[in-house]
């Protein structure tokens, strides 16, 4: 028990943690001498009767200086493309769906990871010259294109993408940022993504997908996280690693549950692989180094489970959930787990959160591996939260101006871990919000206005740091990168932005101009909350890829909603309207000009009048007569040509006038 | 308005400037007046008229869209060129006769040789051989004498000729030759091109005939005059110029070149199912040792870039079927087209390689357990010794079975193994002879003519001189080819559609591509391959850079029906009101000329 006792001293804590990186890279570095591959999957109950699959799949190739350029497990395309561009680090993700962070979690490295805005994320990070990078950028964007079948190739305008500074991560200047939000996600962007895979979906446990499964799905989405050290010294190569993971939330079917426990509403459901996916796992990837599966319990689900335990059992307290599965009265599981893994927790008074380990080494197609979870009883339980929920939402009407709101509410989490900074006297909240506005939408930076509990605030006691790049018109985007400082107690804060709305040339219109134009979801993220989830493992950390991942230490990282801005869309027939209109009212000015410039007054008098005197002209007479019977009044010889020329001016005005009106319809009504 | 005015201005009517009306006794108003008529109104309206003329010119050059200049006369008259005259090479033999005593002059000699040739050469002649004319240069060497005759420009003096040792193994022999010989052969000879020799020994019994590496065979044996005559003229012809290829062999058409004179191999190791067993390469090596200096070697002729990919899980898509009297399964060559598995086998292209650089996949493929040893039944029943195939254009296949085909008892993990070393080299031998043979040549070392069978010493390198002599011509004449009918369509595209805007630097790759193509030719005809394949590879990339230029197919098509339908809505009408206003005031005038023409006539009679 002398490790625990140690590791609750946060000094000792913390320096375990800045050394686990450098243990792991050395491990990697001794290992890296050949290409590995290692597939894995956890799998979570999600308080909302949903299940949460995590697939991590992690290539690795050595350094090309001491490996050659040719590979045997690693994909060709993704160390070519590497070698290419200089792809220093890169990620691209599919997603589909918008991350629940009030239900699924907002505080664990899956949620900050892998919760991903719907469409197409990319962001890339080169190692050329900086005034190299955005032809980097585009000719890596047509790259992706092709290999996963996808629109990235429209993040090669500069209209969409952006290099943030320290928004987003630390890489000034070669850092470059785009999102795709309308960007659907289907089985041809999942195909490509699995071909990188040496089993593809044929053994291991990708063969879980079963593509009408995952899509059904509440969220779906699949990343590509590269880290490259190629353009490094050899030395401090570790050679490229490539992360392929694919998230989904499924909703169990409950049927079983519903007809057994149908006065248990509160039952969660039963679920097992089959009931999930349709099948089952029927042996590794045979080129995986290894390939696990991992059951994880909340801290909060565990917490729960220990309370059940204590008032069930009060005979035989002292067995807790992580110390037998068979004995917990909770759920079942219908595999004995190869290891159970518990999280160390240092910092906070929580109950950790619980690993359930299976080995797949062990299971062949003559005994297939089916992972089943049985609730016994009724269990409600919350995920972590983020400190700060953060929602983005639109103000104002009509398609002038409006306003946006990044407003935070705080959850009943950041309460308790709020003591971060109290070491420093003053109490503070730290946000870092990094957001990406298209063009068309003017954002006027001045209008920044900060609330917080619902009181204005001066901006400037609040903004710790900002960097606003303004958009140019069809050329860039606006992009705002801002640190805030929150006292801790508040409650809520919001953060207004005033915009015009542009207008767009007739060909920049996309094909369905009317739904509306979509702003990138902001980025807000809480740097002085850490997502990093240790447990305590006797060998090699290094062995599985996600506990690795989970011991990283990342911030905390949410995304906002895609806000979707009605712009005014003309009527894309109205170019020819309007040159027809105003090209015929012309026409008759310039013809009745001419026409008139070439009157001859005097003739024009003389024949009105030997017309009158000869009768000639019947139909006119016969004219006159209607309308002066029209008028009622007595019928007269057609007027003394002296007022026909003023007839004819008043003609003409009246029908100017009415092409005017017409005109004036037509540009305002039209 | 026009309608409303018109019917109001009757033309005949009286002057239009009030003048005192003086009684006159025969005047007639309607068809006299005294005062001259007046021109105001005639001026404004042709004035305007001519102003709307006038500016005609300014509206079609605003509206008119840009197009580089491209020189369509030139375009044709390259295509007629290449269309018409089969492109050719001048050649030249040399050949050597040692040991001989012979009557016969070397005058006559050489038209005898001549002769043969030409009955030889096919009677159409093809692209990218040598030139009919060939010339000939014939050295007698007997025993008591030398003779030389004189048309050889650059041949190695009678005393050298006199060291040639024709013994021991071939190799030695070649390199012996190349440095008597080999002194005039090269780019440095100046214009007439390569200079390929026969030496013919009469020394012997056994006749042998060898085609050495660079540009020299050799005849030993005790052959006759006109056996020797007939054997050079048939060595030169069908090996040196024709590259001993066989007819119906793959077209020089299709070289497996891209249109930017780059060839990717891709190389994959396929392993059908990874759970029999998993084998791996060290390709590296193979790289290194047995593909640079073939990728070097073909420099002039194609950049070469190779790849390599180890892949899992990749069944094939034909079934095989178990024979016993072969104790293995059985493909036969009817399920060729169906081995190869599109769905399943992503050999793809390469992001490496640029747009229009062609792929070549070579693929080994290893059978799994359940269809081990897989073999390849030709069509006479018999199994085919390299268990192999090409398919011209993509690539070739071999099927590489395991040594032993036992699965390792019940295993949970699979056997690893790596192909070793020995059998690497082997696989690569057949891949090499796939090259040779999506390139268009014979992938055995014997050549069996009319005369008699040669062997063919085979060059590390893949290809020997004379082969990539031949390749390098047949690359010239199909690059030149590809770069005419390329522009020959570009013209006729850009003929064809008058209102597509056509970017300068189309008009300059046009440019630069026919200035390429000119180099090539008369590279060509100097004798000079290497710098005309290089000239011609230009031509033709920039060909089909200008042709498949991201601009040619822009958005901002502007057609002709757009620009009537913007425009007309203002010019139709204006135009018929200015045109019927200066008609109308041209035919008054004349009228009202008349009238006062009239009157003045009367005033004069009276």
């Amino acid at each position: 028990m002398a490790l625990p006792l140690l590791l609750l001293r946060p000094i000792l804590l913390l320096s375990f943690l800045l050394f686990a990186p450098i243990i792991n890279f050395k491990a990697a570095l001794g290992s890296v001498t050949e290409e590995d591959f290692s597939e894995e999957l956890l799998l979570r109950p999600l308080p909302d009767r949903k299940v949460l699959a995590h697939f991590h799949f992690r290539s690795r190739a050595p350094h090309t200086s001491s490996n050659g350029r040719h590979h045997h497990l690693f994909p060709k395309a993704i160390s070519q493309l590497v070698q290419k561009f200089h792809v220093k680090e890169m990620e691209l993700s599919f997603t589909q769906g918008r991350w629940n962070y009030d239900r699924w979690g907002g505080f664990d490295p899956i949620s900050s990871n892998n919760a991903k805005p719907p469409g197409v994320e990319l962001w890339a990070v080169f190692d050329v010259p900086l005034e190299h990078v955005d032809d980097s950028w585009k000719n890596l964007t047509h790259a992706l294109s092709g290999l996963f079948c996808a629109s990235v190739n429209f993040l090669e305008s500069s209209t969409t993408y952006s290099a943030p500074e320290w928004g987003y991560r630390p890489a000034p200047g070669s850092l470059r940022y785009g999102t795709l939000p309308r960007e659907a996600v289907c089985t041809e962007n999942l195909t490509p993504w699995l071909k990188l895979l040496p089993c593809r979906d044929k053994a291991g446990l990708s063969a879980l997908m079963d593509r009408p499964s995952i899509y059904k799905g509440f969220y779906h989405s699949q990343r590509l996280r590269l880290t490259s050290s190629e353009f490094e010294s050899e030395e401090g190569g570790s050679g490229i690693v490539l992360q392929q993971t694919l998230t989904v939330v499924v909703q169990p079917d409950s049927e079983r549950n519903v007809m057994s426990y149908s006065h248990e509403t509160k039952l969660q459901p039963s679920w097992s692989l089959t009931s999930i996916f349709g099948r089952m796992v029927t042996g590794r990837c045979v080129l995986a180094k290894s390939s696990t599966v991992y059951l994880q319990l909340d801290r909060g689900l565990v917490g729960q489970l220990d309370y059940l335990q204590k008032e069930n059992e009060l005979s035989n307290a002292d067995k807790s959930v992580y110390e037998g599965f068979s004995s917990n009265p909770g759920f079942e599981l219908s595999v004995k787990p190869d290891r159970v893994l518990k999280e160390l927790n240092g910092f906070e008074k929580k109950t950790p959160s619980v690993v359930y380990e299976f080995y797949i080494e062990k299971y062949s197609e003559s005994r297939p591996f089916d992972l089943g979870l049985t609730w016994k009883l009724p269990v409600v339980w919350s995920c972590q939260k983020a400190p700060l929920h953060a929602s983005r939402f639109l103000m104002g009407s009509g398609n002038e101006r409006g306003a946006i709101a990044i407003s935070l509410r705080s959850t009943e989490v950041s309460d308790e871990l709020l003591h971060t900074d109290m070491s420093e006297g003053r109490c503070k909240l730290e946000v870092k919000v990094f957001q990406v506005v298209p063009w068309y939408i003017k954002v006027y930076f001045h209008t920044v206005r900060v609330y917080v509990n619902e009181q204005p605030q001066e901006v400037s006691d609040v903004v710790e740091k900002m960097r606003v790049s303004p958009s140019v018109d069809k050329v860039s985007p606006g992009v705002m990168e801002m640190v805030l400082k929150f006292p801790c107690g508040m409650k809520s804060a919001a953060i207004t932005l005033e915009f015009d709305k542009g207008f767009l040339h007739i060909d920049e219109y996309p094909p369905d101009a009317n739904q509306g134009f979509d702003i990138p979801a902001a980025i807000i993220c809480f740097p002085n909350f850490h997502t990093s989830m240790q447990f305590f493992t006797d060998k090699s950390v290094d062995r599985s890829s996600i506990l690795s991942k989970f011991q990283e230490n990342n911030a905390v990282l949410a995304y906002t909603e895609v806000l979707l801005v009605p712009l005014t869309t003309p009527d894309f027939s109205m170019p020819y309207n309007v040159i027809t209109i105003t090209c015929t009212v012309c026409a008759l000015y310039f013809g009745s000009l001419l026409n008139v410039l070439r009157k001859r007054v005097g003739e024009e008098e003389r024949s009105a009048k030997s017309k009158a005197t000869k009768e000639t002209g019947r139909l006119r007479q016969l004219l006159s007569r209607v309308s002066a019977k029209l008028r009622g009044r007595p019928f007269e010889l057609p007027q003394p040509p002296s007022n026909s020329s003023s007839f004819i001016s008043s003609k003409l005005i009246l029908f100017i006038l009415v092409a005017g009106i017409a005109v004036f319809w037509q540009v305002y009504f039209g | 308005m026009a309608e409303i005015t018109e019917p109001l201005l009757p033309a005949k009517e009286a002057p239009e400037t009030s003048k005192p009306q003086e009684p006159a006794l025969d005047f007639d108003p309607k068809t006299m007046r005294k005062t001259k008529p007046g021109v105001k109104r005639l001026i404004l309206t042709v004035s305007v008229l001519f102003s709307f003329v006038l500016g005609v010119p300014f509206i079609y050059k605003s509206v008119e869209i840009y197009r580089a200049p491209l020189p369509f006369r030139e375009i044709e008259s390259l295509s007629a060129q290449i269309d018409s005259k089969p492109f050719q090479f001048p050649c030249r033999l040399q050949a050597i006769f040692i040991g001989f005593d012979w009557k016969s002059s070397i005058a006559t000699l050489e038209s005898s040789i001549l002769t043969q040739m030409t009955k030889l050469t096919s009677q159409t002649p093809q692209c990218g051989t040598c030139s009919p004319n060939h010339t000939v240069s014939v050295i007698l060497k007997s025993n008591s004498q030398c003779l030389q005759s004189r048309t050889t420009s650059c041949s190695p003096e009678c005393g050298a000729i006199r060291s040639i040792e024709l013994d021991g193994d071939d190799e030695a022999v070649d390199e012996v030759l190349e440095s008597v010989l080999g002194g005039c052969s090269g780019s440095n000879s100046g214009s007439g091109g390569e200079v390929y020799s026969v030496v013919v020994v009469n020394r012997g019994e056994e006749v042998r005939a060898v085609v050495g590496k660079y540009r020299h065979a050799w005849i030993v044996g005790r052959v006759s005059e006109a056996e020797a005559v007939s054997w050079a003229a048939e060595i030169f012809v069908k090996v040196f110029v024709n590259g001993g290829k066989e007819e119906g062999l793959i077209h020089g058409e299709f070289m497996p070149v891209g249109a930017d004179g780059t060839v990717v191999l891709s190389f994959n190791l396929l392993n059908a199912d990874p759970r029999d067993w998993v084998y791996d390469w060290d390709f590296q090596s193979v790289d290194e040792t047995l593909l640079a200096p073939i990728i070097e070697a073909m420099k002039p002729v194609a950049n070469i870039s190779v790849e390599s990919q180890v892949l899992y899980h990749m069944p094939k898509s034909s079934l095989s079927y178990w024979d016993d009297k072969w104790d293995s399964y059985i493909f036969s060559t009817k399920d060729l087209p169906f081995f190869v598995n599109s769905n399943e086998w992503h050999l793809d292209t390469s992001i490496a390689a640029g747009g229009r650089s062609k792929m070549l996949h070579f693929v080994i493929y290893i059978p799994s357990a359940k269809e081990c040893p897989l073999l390849l039944q030709l069509p006479d029943g018999e199994i085919s010794k390299t268990n192999s195939f090409i398919s011209p254009m993509w690539g070739g296949v071999i099927v590489w079975n395991p040594q032993t085909c036992r699965k390792d008892s019940e295993s949970k993990r699979p056997s690893r193994h790596t192909i070793s070393h020995q059998d690497l080299q082997k696989v690569f031998e057949v891949f090499m002879g796939q090259f040779r043979q999506l390139f268009g040549f014979k992938s055995d070392n014997l050549y069996v003519g009319a005369s008699g069978t040669s062997s063919l010493l085979a060059s590390e390198r893949g290809f020997t001189v004379w082969e990539l002599d031949v390749l390098s011509r047949m690359h010239t004449c199909f690059n030149l080819h590809s770069c005419a009918t390329t522009l020959g369509s570009l013209s006729r595209l850009v003929q064809s559609l008058p209102r597509m805007i056509i970017m300068d630097e189309i008009g300059k790759q046009v440019k630069y591509s026919l200035e390429a193509a000119k180099l090539a030719q008369s590279n060509a005809s100097h004798g000079i391959y290497n710098a005309s394949a290089v000239s011609s590879r230009q031509a033709r990339s920039l060909a089909e850079d200008a042709f498949f230029h991201p601009s040619i197919m822009s958005v901002s098509y502007y057609s002709f029906e757009h620009c009537f339908a913007v425009y007309s809505p203002f010019f139709l009408p204006v135009s018929i009101h200015v045109l019927l206003a200066a008609v109308r005031e041209w035919r008054r005038h004349k009228q009202e000329n008349k009238k006062y023409l009239a009157w003045k006539t009367k005033v004069v009679s009276s």
